[in-house]
Parts: structure tokens; C-alpha cells; sequence
């Protein structure tokens, strides 16, 4: 059974490789029941083992990927957005109800990639059919949950397969990324040109651009006492 | 932003270049910043170190343990020196 392992785990990188270390600073222990015990032999002190136990699922990676970059419809058209407690998941057939009727008035339209989450047994992405009181999966299947429960329903971009990208897919960014890709491209073309004055300022725009999309999430205001004798 | 739209914003005719060039535009901006995070779970297995970095992976931003006491992913820590361990054949 595994305890504080923010403080008992640690991990190191080889490569493509996770390499995960269990430190430990104890004499050699074993598990009775679902309690550890230490065993009466010598004392190993302070050291990094291998994981020393099975845990489903136990390690979880969080990383930037590259993955989607073209979508069906514009990031910003993904609208779609419902929360309520009137939400209810058919037992073992294709369809989410609900008694309020709202997901049209919420913004889902048929052939939308939603991700649902806060349900018992049903979260999870599905691609959807819409009627007003009710979603219908177009593949995979739901299981039975009663409304009453916080449920929240959201639409995600809808991905398109590398194959099928044309000049009527949207690239999976927000308007202000997609104006710094239209500068990094406009780089590229100057470098092949070998302009590379022009090449060197639409990078700089390329990466303002970048930079004022990251500042926009994080409105930081700064004040200074003004110093009475300060010269304005 | 269509891929039309960006080619017509450039003047680029080619459409195969617009998408490479956008793939590559897309690569650079998620490689600094965290705009399209993804999670991957593995089982951790008894004895085993070794576990292998989602394939589609730019850049990491945090490895954590499921705690199966309380049930949660806690953040751990990454060992910044040379461990002496290189391989142990009874990790046991």
C-alpha cells in the first residue's frame, strides 16, 4: 500500500525512459493485512529501491503533446457547455437524457466531440446525435446512472485525421496563436527567399504574439508608491 | 483560423507546405508553453524501474504517484544527481 508518495516516490530520466525510485529509510518490512511491519533483521539505512508493489494506473505522466493540430470547426465555436443535476445515462444503450431539455438551448449540435465529467461511471469523450432532451453516442455505450448527481457536459474540438486535413480545416489553436502561426510561416517564407532581415522580424512578432496569448491568462497589476518628490 | 486563411494572410499557394509549416508552427508553441496538456497512465509493477514516456510527448510537466491510501496522484520529485544504482538483479 502506497503512503505520502510525494515524499517517498521519486523518479529520474534516461532517455525515453522514467526511471522510478521508492526511497525508503527503514529496516526490511513486509505487509501483513494491509499494514507494514518491520521485520526483525539488519538495518538497511537510508536508500533508493525499486517500486516494491503493483498499483493499477499508478503512474501518471502530464506532458505537452503533439497531438490534433488541425480541427473540424474553430476553437472558439466550441461553445457547447451544460452543468445540472437532471442528467441521466440509459443502462447499457447509447443515450444521455435530460429532464430539463437543454441541450440544444446549451449549444450542442449533432456530429459534436463532448467530454463528460462528473458522472459515477460515464466520463469520458463521445461523438453525439442531439435532440433536445437527449444525446445519443455514436458508438460505445452508457452505463445506468439516475439524475441527481452534478453532471457536466462540455464540447471539444473534433480532430481531423491527418489524411483528411484540406484548406477548410481549422488549426487546433485560439485566434491569437493562429495569428503568430500566420507570422511563423511568413518567417519561413522569407528565409526561403533569404530575406533574413524579414525573416528575423516575423519571429519577433511570431513570439510577441506567443508571449501576449501566455500573459493574457495571467492579469498580474503592479503599483508603486509615488514618491512625493518624483519628477512627472 | 482555416488553413485557407492563413495561406491566403501569407500569400502561400502550395497547401502541403501550409500544413507542414503550420504542424511546425504548432510543435514550436506547445514546446514552450502548456497549451494542450495530455495525461497518460501506466501500472506500476512490482520490481520494475523502468517505464517508457508517452511517445507523443513535447515537453513533460510533472510526474506523479497514485497515494492508494487516499486515493490521489501526488506530485514527486525528480533526482537531480547521478544515482550509483545502474541496474539491480534482485530488486526484491
Amino acid at each position: 500500500m502506497s503512503f505520502n508518495t510525494d515524499k517517498n516516490w521519486m523518479y529520474s530520466l534516461s532517455g525515453r525512459h522514467i526511471h522510478l525510485w521508492q526511497w525508503t529509510e527503514t529496516a526490511a518490512t513486509d505487509t501483513v493485512g494491509s499494514y507494514r511491519v518491520k521485520l526483525p533483521s539488519e538495518y538497511y539505512g537510508k536508500q533508493l529501491i525499486y517500486p516494491n508493489e503493483d498499483i493499477t494506473s499508478g503512474l501518471r505522466v502530464e506532458y505537452t503533446a503533439f497531438s490534433e493540430p488541425f480541427i473540424s470547426e474553430a476553437l472558439e465555436d466550441t461553445t457547447g457547455r451544460i452543468s445540472a443535476t437532471t442528467i441521466a445515462f440509459s443502462d447499457g444503450g447509447d443515450t444521455i437524457s435530460d429532464s430539463g431539455n437543454g441541450f440544444v438551448t446549451a449549444g450542442f449540435q449533432t456530429d459534436d466531440k463532448i467530454r463528460i465529467i462528473g458522472s459515477a461511471s460515464n466520463d469520458g469523450d463521445y461523438t453525439v446525435d442531439v435532440a433536445a432532451g437527449t444525446l445519443t453516442i455514436d458508438s460505445g455505450s452508457t452505463t445506468l446512472e439516475t439524475a441527481g448527481e452534478s453532471i457536466t457536459i462540455y464540447q471539444i474540438p473534433k480532430a481531423v485525421a491527418d489524411a483528411s486535413v484540406d484548406e477548410s480545416s481549422h488549426i487546433n489553436l485560439n485566434r491569437m496563436l493562429s495569428l503568430a502561426a500566420v507570422d511563423y510561416i511568413r518567417a519561413q517564407m522569407k528565409e526561403a527567399t533569404g530575406d533574413l532581415q524579414g525573416k528575423e522580424y516575423c519571429m519577433r512578432e511570431f513570439w510577441k504574439k506567443v508571449g501576449d496569448n501566455e500573459s493574457n491568462k495571467r492579469n498580474i497589476s503592479m503599483s508603486f508608491p509615488a514618491s512625493p518628490f518624483a519628477i512627472k | 483560423m482555416t488553413v485557407q486563411e492563413i495561406m491566403e494572410r501569407t500569400g502561400l499557394k502550395e497547401t502541403g507546405l501550409a500544413k507542414a509549416w503550420i504542424k511546425d508552427a504548432v510543435q514550436i508553441i506547445r514546446s514552450s508553453y502548456p497549451e494542450h496538456i495530455k495525461v497518460d497512465k501506466q501500472n506500476i509493477i512490482d520490481g520494475e524501474r523502468e517505464y517508457i514516456l508517452p511517445a507523443d510527448m513535447i515537453s513533460l510537466l510533472s510526474i506523479s504517484v497514485k497515494d492508494t491510501t487516499d486515493k490521489k496522484y501526488k506530485k514527486i520529485r525528480r533526482i537531480s544527481n547521478d544515482i550509483v544504482v545502474k541496474e539491480d538483479t534482485d530488486p526484491e
